[in-house]
């Protein structure tokens, strides 16, 4: 088994991870009932009553399944 | 047919695949709509519209078929009496993905795979709707440019000839103008008036 010969130091460690980076999401931009929403396209969505309670998941005006 | 899928199989090896596949077609047949990951979702895909596709054929040889594949003499009996009736005239596309969310443990893209059972209409829905919004355009164009074109026309017939007997004759004069000028749109107006007749 190969095995380090030397400690990496914290430099090199750091330097490596700040390449590591976020990808913004693709989202669309639609306008429901006078608000601007994003959200994920082509994904169904959560249909909720006034207070809030989840109620089904609904994909283009059709109810698509429960939750 | 479907296209060969490239790359690593379902669970652990091909018969893995094969048994994990029949087995979600046989859940998807049974309960005409399950929720499963998308990848799994787009592998059943073309194996569960195949076996519909036995089960419009309805007859035995195809049954055997399909039995080979879904080992579940129950569940086939559901594919070829319940399912198949319900999609005679649906040509293809017998089920519908649709996208839920992710999952919580390992943030799997979550999707419903179901039947399409709805009786078919789109078809002449959308071409009476597509005619229905052409017509009235072209008819629009038609009662439009003709019209114009009748009175610069019937100005220079009357300018022309200021005999001009009939009305009738210089109105049919004035047609054969318009036609004969908007020569270029008439197929395109001609074919959507001929829809829109139909």
């Amino acid at each position: 088994m190969a095995v380090p010969k030397r400690k990496q130091s914290r430099a090199n460690t750091h330097a490596r991870r700040s390449q590591w980076k976020a990808t913004p999401a693709t989202l669309v931009k639609t306008i429901e009932g006078g608000k601007t929403v994003y959200s994920l396209p082509h994904r169904a969505k959560v249909v909720e009553d006034s207070a809030g309670t989840a109620l089904y998941m609904e994909y283009k005006g059709r109810k698509v399944a429960d939750i | 047919m479907p296209k060969p899928t490239k790359g690593a199989r379902l669970g652990g090896g091909p018969a893995h695949e094969r048994l994990l596949l029949a087995n979600m077609a046989g859940q998807l047949f049974t309960y005409k709509s399950i929720k499963t990951t998308e990848t799994k979702a787009k592998r059943l895909r073309p194996v569960a519209e195949r076996l519909v596709t036995f089960a419009k054929r309805g007859d035995l040889h195809s049954r055997r078929r399909v039995l080979s594949i879904l080992r579940n003499k129950e569940t086939t009996h559901v594919l070829f009496s319940e399912v198949a009736p319900l999609v005679e005239l649906r040509e293809g596309g017998y089920t519908r993905i649709t996208k839920l969310g992710f999952r919580k443990g390992d943030n799997a893209s979550m999707v419903q795979i179901e039947l399409v059972l709805e009786p078919v209409t789109p078809k002449t829905k959308k071409s009476s709707s597509k005619a229905a919004a052409a017509a009235p355009a072209s008819t629009e164009a038609l009662l439009e440019e003709p019209a114009e074109e009748l009175t610069t026309s019937d100005e220079a017939i009357i300018e022309a000839t200021t005999e001009a007997p009939d009305a009738d004759n210089a109105a049919e004069t004035t047609e054969a103008d318009a036609e004969a000028a908007f020569s270029d749109e008439a197929p395109a107006d001609d074919a959507a008036a001929d829809e829109a007749k139909k």
